[in-house]
Order: structure tokens, then C-alpha cells, then sequence
């Protein structure tokens, strides 16, 4: 600012001194009317640049010096001619006239400059607000941008929440309030009004304090130092207003919206919790059912039954009572799985013992006869969680078991294939339907008796079953796909890829020499 | 003479149904509901009977049950079967480095209850057994004092490694061994985290020892755990 009226003095020196070197040059070749338009020229452009005040007296300085130098009698102030009077008369005159319409011109330009400038900022300052999501952006960029147009110290205070108080825990600030002004802020934003400097409340303080008012609520407060000494103050009031109250709305826009999200979340979360808590009740009925059955038929009638009988009682509790278990294992497993960080226990493990393990469980079984199991030589250890994978393999094969012909075997087959290795199931059963193929993987979803279930002659599901098993897939990075065995059945693939190659065996020292 | 067996377990239903059976094994059977219950019984044993095998429920209403393994472990070797509802692999082989004899999650078969008290009542030399010296499982014989490994008759070349990892599961034969029991003894104590080098050593005493690596007998995996030697053969 200083620079440029340095500058615009300069010029309207400039164009002074130019005129007068022009006058005193040209006087013995003109006359005095044609002389004085130089002068008339300078004034105009010295308008132009100077200050409406300095122009208006530049012009009077300007017709005096005339008068005295060139005006006969000359180096007097008294005019002889009457023409020459007249001359003088209109010369100051059309001198003030012009600088009038030019300082107005000025003004005029300069206020539209203004209001540009004030609209532009809103814009940006719109801008701003609808890419920040943050309310902490936010403020800081009310601050920048309030301080622009003021020149003076900021101070934003920012609610975090719709139902927070102003104090200093709840709210947000950016500058450096003292503590009287803290205070101020609070207040302006419990009340949402304006107060201080010119606000009509607690006018006698220099600060101002302006709500950022929302859509019925005060979403905060800016503090703008000094604004009763500022010369634009009182234009610059609504101005303000409206950023703080832009800044005011996209909050309380933001953190609607934000709950809106949370709430529709919320019921979401509840609706699959409930289908989840609802298929759970109905999957450990079925096998408490036949528990309860079979229990309190040995405890009621067991005196009367043969030996064979109860035998055959008990074995049913057992055997469901194992279902249970499973059940209850991979239900808690999904929950684990679902945790937005969850942690494996990886570590280097043979596919062979794996394996080895599983099958080992699944012969326990009454059907696990028909399980096969082959280990390709050339697989590496796998960086994987042992336990989570065994709980895959065990509930792929306990699927196949149950959804194949009880003369059929069910193949478990670990191969390498490239980066990947991978473990497959593989049974001989009616296969699954193409449009069930992605849904078995669904939580829940299980094939009903019938032509529209999954499996041709689906009996009982195991609901989480395969949700887990794909759950355990893509914690190792892997996938678990359902591919149609190529003899007709069922063929689960388990990819998991190879964390490059296992630590090379020659590093295992010689052990200490133990004598057993 | 029947074992004593002390059976530290608050839920009720439970704590009968394995009096039962256990009694009808021929167990002589004291039940604790609390860890208070079950240091007092461990102190001042009825009858002046001594207590033969703990079996320790973790979860008690005045105590962690590890809190109990921990002392007995200061002052005796007798053998503790935790029995948990709690199945997180992490705490598993927790209480057997600390000393547990072995780790049965809840539910569980009377059939692998009993086997697993047949093998740590044994292995504390409580049956009129000697310390096995000589471990028999279909045809996997092996004789630590020869220090000979035979299969189906014939004799079996181990490398020294094997050979110590075999031996080392043998003097434990029935039970779970971690994996950091297995590398601190066979390779030493600075070697605790290298479970790679049991997985090629394993790998490799299959190759010899099992008919179908894929589907061992002798050499079983708990997964995330350790490894485990199948339950010898009754000897006669």
C-alpha cells in the first residue's frame, strides 16, 4: 500500500513538473489561454493518482502560481485584464470539476474493486469448505482467511461436536486468544450472537466476537482483534458474518452428516448382527436339539433300554456335542477374523505336518476313512498362522464329508502353483449350483432342502463354515475359491501365496551333542 | 494303590461328570471348586495321602489356575493337566513352558482326558513302569541306551540331529513338546525362534520313520504348538 501511493505521488510530481517546464518553455509562443491548458491537463492527471484532497489543493496551488508567474501584471497576485480574471476563475473551477469526476471515477472503481474482492474470497472461501472435510481445516482456513481481509490478529474457536459447550476441552482453537478473550469466544458461542466492536453488545470492547452460526445452532465463534479501530470496520462487519456463517453451516452440514452416516452404519451393523445372532441360535438348536433328546431320554427311560440302546444315545451326544464345539470355534473365529486389526501367529510351517494334523483329526471322525490327502514334494514352508489354517482344511473337509456319497472319497491335495501355494479340497458329490457358488461363502447362507439350495440333496449346513475358511484366506493375503471339480463334485481352493522363498536349511548349526 | 487325583473345577455339572468317570477308572478323586480350596487340599492331603496329578481349571472364581501351576511348579514336579474353555494357542504354549504335563481344551472326550493322565502319570515315574528307556509304537522302536532306532526290525540310520530330536521326544513320548523346548534342547537355548530348522528335521525323521509323511503315525503336529510322539504301546 505504501509503495503504490509513493508511486502515485511520483507520478502526479511527474506530471506537475512536466507542465510547468512545458509553460515556461512555450510562454513566449502561446498566449495565456492556450497556456492554461497545460495546466488544465496536468490537474486531471495529477486527479488521477493523488488523494481527492491533495488534488483539490494541488489545483488551487496550481492557478495561484499561474496568476503570480505568467498572469500580467506578472509576480503579483492581482489581475489587470478582465479576461485574464475570468480565465482564472474557469481555469480553477474546470480544474476542481475534472478532479472531482476523476476521484469519483476512483471511488467507484475502487468499491467494486472491493466487492469483487470480498465476493471472490466467499467463493473461495466456499470452496474450501466443501473439500475439507476436517473440521480443523476448517478453522485454520477461517482464520487465513479473515485475517486477509482484516490485516488484524484471528482467533478461531471450533465446537467438535453438535452437542459440545465452548469450553476448552469440547471446542477447537487456532490463534492466540488471552484469557479474557477465551472467555469472550465462549460467550459469543453460548449465546450465537455477535458482541464487541460495533455489534450493538458490549460495544466498548476493541475485539470483535462472531458467532459461526449453523442451521439453528452456533457452531463456534471467530475473534477479530482490533476491528473497532479498523478505518473499513463498519463495511467490513457483514462481510466477516457472512464467512464465519459459511464456515458456521458447512460445519454443522459436516457433522450431520457424519451421524446420519454413523446412525445408518449403526443399523446396519445391528441388522447383520441380528441376522448373524438369529442364524447362530438356529444352527446350535438343531444339535442341542438332539442332545437334549437323547439325554433326557437315558436319564428318563435308560433303565428300560438294552445296552445297544444307550450306546447309540450317548454316541449321538457325543456327536453333536462335537458339532457344537465346532460350531462354537468357528463362530468365534469369524468375530476374531471380522476385527479391523487383527493379529495371525505366522511362522514357518510345513504344508506336510499341516496337513498330517488334519487328517489325523478328521480319521477321528466316523466317516473320515474317505479322506485322501497328498503333498506335492517341491511345496516350501508356508509363512502362515498353523492353527488358522488347520481350522480351514478341517472345516473344507468336514463340508466335503458331508455334502459327498458316503462311498466316495474326499481328496486333500497341497500343491505348488507359481508364487502360490495351494491347498484343495476336492469331493465327489452333486456339486453347487453356479448361482450359489459365491453365496456359500456368505455368512449364513446355507443351502435348504431342495432343488433351490446349493447342494442337490443339502442336508444340514455348517453356517459359518465356509464364511471362516475364506475369512482365514484373505487374512494370509490369500483367497479360498469354489471351482467345479473337474468329475463333477465340489473343488475348494485355498491360495496362499509364498512369502518368497523359507530360510535356506544349511543354516541349521549342528545341534549341541545331547546325550540321551 | 489307585493315583490321587485333585480336580480344581468350579463348574459343577462338570466337576461330577469327571468324578464319575474318573472314579470309575479307579482314580480315588478330591474335587476343589476355588484356588483356595485346592491349596488347602494340596497342603493338608486327607488321610495323609499324597496327591498324584492336579488337574487345573484356569478360569477360578478367586484366582487364575496359572497362579496355582506357578507355585507347584516351585516346589514339585507333579504333574498338572490344565483344562481350559480357553483356546488361544498363544496361552497354550504359555502353560507348557511354565510346566503344565499337558493342555486339554474344553469340551473334551473322557477317552483323551484319560490318556493324557495314563502318559503324565508315567512320565513321573508314579506306575510301577520304569522311566522309559525303551519307547515301542507299532513297528518305530527306539532304545535310548544303544541309542538304536529300529522300524519294522531293521535298523534306521539318523544323523545326530534326528537322533536328538527323536530322543528328545521320546523321554516325552505321549505328550506335547513346544517348539521352544524342542530347539532350546536339541540346538540350544539361542536358537528358541528358528522353527524352520524343526520343520526340515521333522521332515526329514518322517521321510524315515513314517510310511506316508502326509499321514504319520509316530511323529504327530499340533499345529501352532509343538510336536508330540504318539502314546507308546502298553507294555506287557
Amino acid at each position: 500500500m505504501g509503495n503504490n501511493n509513493l508511486s502515485r505521488t511520483i507520478l502526479a510530481l511527474l506530471a506537475w513538473t512536466i507542465a510547468w517546464i512545458g509553460m515556461v518553455g512555450l510562454e513566449s509562443r502561446l498566449d495565456l489561454a492556450n497556456l492554461s491548458m497545460l495546466l488544465v491537463l496536468a490537474s486531471a492527471l495529477s486527479a488521477l493518482w493523488l488523494p481527492s484532497w491533495a488534488s483539490l489543493v494541488a489545483s488551487a496551488v496550481a492557478v495561484m502560481a499561474f496568476n503570480w508567474f505568467f498572469v500580467p501584471p506578472r509576480l503579483t497576485f492581482s489581475v489587470d485584464l478582465r479576461q485574464n480574471a475570468l480565465l482564472l476563475v474557469a481555469l480553477l473551477l474546470v480544474n476542481w470539476i475534472i478532479a472531482g469526476l476523476v476521484i469519483r471515477q476512483r471511488r467507484l472503481v475502487e468499491a467494486a474493486r472491493t466487492v469483487a474482492a470480498r465476493e471472490a474470497r466467499l467463493r473461495q472461501w466456499g470452496d474450501i469448505l466443501r473439500d475439507a472435510g476436517d473440521p480443523a481445516a476448517h478453522a485454520a482456513a477461517l482464520r487465513t482467511a479473515l485475517q486477509e481481509a482484516t490485516g488484524s490478529a484471528v482467533a478461531v474457536s471450533v465446537l467438535r461436536a453438535l452437542d459440545s459447550q465452548a469450553d476448552d476441552t469440547a471446542a477447537l482453537q487456532v490463534g492466540e486468544p488471552n484469557d479474557e478473550q477465551r472467555a469472550g469466544l465462549a460467550l459469543c458461542v453460548r449465546d450465537g450472537r455477535a458482541m464487541g466492536a460495533g455489534s450493538g453488545r458490549y460495544d466498548g470492547l476493541p475485539d470483535a466476537y462472531l458467532p459461526l452460526r449453523g442451521r439453528g445452532v452456533t457452531m463456534g465463534a471467530a475473534l477479530i482483534t482490533g476491528l473497532a479501530r479498523h478505518p473499513q470496520g463498519h463495511e467490513l462487519r457483514p462481510h466477516l458474518q457472512a464467512l464465519c456463517d459459511q464456515m458456521g453451516s458447512a460445519l454443522h452440514r459436516s457433522l450431520m452428516s457424519a451421524q446420519e452416516q454413523q446412525a445408518r452404519d449403526q443399523a446396519q451393523l445391528q441388522a447383520t448382527r441380528n441376522a448373524l445372532l438369529a442364524a447362530i441360535s438356529h444352527d446350535y438348536r438343531t444339535p442341542l436339539a438332539s442332545i437334549m433328546s437323547a439325554a433326557s431320554a437315558l436319564q428318563e427311560q435308560g433303565e428300560r433300554m438294552d445296552n445297544a440302546q444307550r450306546q447309540l444315545l450317548a454316541a449321538g451326544i457325543v456327536e453333536e456335542s462335537e458339532r457344537l464345539a465346532q460350531l462354537t470355534d468357528n463362530t468365534l473365529q469369524l468375530a476374531r477374523l471380522d476385527t479391523p486389526a487383527v493379529q495371525l501367529r505366522c511362522d514357518w510351517e510345513s504344508a506336510e505336518e499341516i496337513v498330517g494334523a488334519v487328517l489325523r483329526r478328521a480319521r477321528r471322525r466316523p466317516e473320515g476313512a474317505r479322506v485322501r490327502a497328498r503333498v506335492e514334494p517341491d511345496l516350501p514352508l508356508l509363512w502362515c498362522d498353523a492353527t488358522l489354517v488347520s481350522q480351514l482344511l478341517d472345516n473344507l473337509l468336514d463340508n466335503g464329508l458331508k455334502y459327498s456319497p458316503a462311498d466316495t472319497p474326499v481328496e486333500l491335495h497341497a500343491a505348488r502353483d507359481g508364487e502360490r501355494a495351494v491347498l484343495a479340497v476336492s469331493d465327489q458329490g452333486p456339486g453347487i449350483a453356479p448361482a450359489w457358488r459365491e453365496k456359500v461363502f456368505e455368512v449364513f447362507q446355507r443351502g435348504e432342502m431342495g432343488a433351490a439350495g446349493p447342494h442337490a440333496d443339502a442336508g444340514r449346513g455348517a453356517g459359518v463354515g465356509l464364511a471362516v475358511c475364506r475369512a482365514i484366506a484373505r487374512a494370509h493375503q490369500g483367497e479360498l475359491l469354489l471351482r467345479p471339480g473337474a468329475e463333477g463334485g465340489c473343488r475348494f481352493e485355498c491360495r496362499l501365496p509364498l512369502h518368497g522363498e523359507s530360510p535356506p536349511p544349511q543354516s541349521a548349526p549342528t545341534p549341541q551333542e545331547t546325550q540321551p | 494303590m489307585s493315583h490321587r487325583v485333585l480336580l480344581v473345577e468350579d463348574d459343577r455339572v462338570l466337576r461330577s461328570a469327571l468324578r464319575e468317570a474318573l472314579t470309575i477308572e479307579g482314580y480315588a478323586l478330591q474335587t476343589a471348586a476355588s484356588l483356595t480350596d485346592a491349596r488347602a487340599q494340596l497342603q493338608h492331603a486327607p488321610h495323609g495321602e499324597t496327591i498324584d496329578l492336579v488337574l487345573l481349571d484356569l478360569g477360578l472364581p478367586d484366582g487364575e489356575g496359572q497362579a496355582l501351576l506357578a507355585e507347584l511348579r516351585r516346589s514339585s514336579n507333579m504333574p498338572v493337566i490344565v483344562i481350559s474353555a480357553r483356546e488361544s494357542e498363544g496361552q497354550k504354549i504359555r502353560l507348557l513352558d511354565e510346566g503344565a504335563d499337558d493342555y486339554l481344551v474344553k469340551p473334551f472326550g473322557i477317552g483323551e482326558l484319560l490318556a493324557r493322565m495314563r502318559v503324565a502319570l508315567r512320565r513321573r515315574g508314579r506306575t510301577s513302569e520304569p522311566a522309559l528307556l525303551h519307547y515301542r509304537h507299532g513297528p518305530l522302536a527306539v532304545d535310548l541306551k544303544a541309542r538304536r532306532v529300529r522300524l519294522a526290525d531293521a535298523d534306521v540310520r539318523l544323523t545326530p540331529t534326528e537322533y536328538a530330536l527323536l530322543a528328545r521326544l521320546v523321554r516325552q513320548a505321549g505328550q506335547v513338546v513346544t517348539h521352544r523346548h524342542l530347539l532350546a534342547d536339541v540346538w540350544g537355548g539361542e536358537h528358541t525362534e528358528q522353527t524352520h530348522y524343526l520343520r526340515l528335521y521333522m521332515g526329514q525323521l518322517r521321510a524315515k520313520l513314517e510310511a506316508d509323511s502326509a499321514d504319520p503315525q509316530h511323529l504327530l503336529t499340533e499345529p501352532g504348538v509343538g510336536y508330540r510322539l504318539a502314546e507308546p504301546d502298553p507294555t506287557d
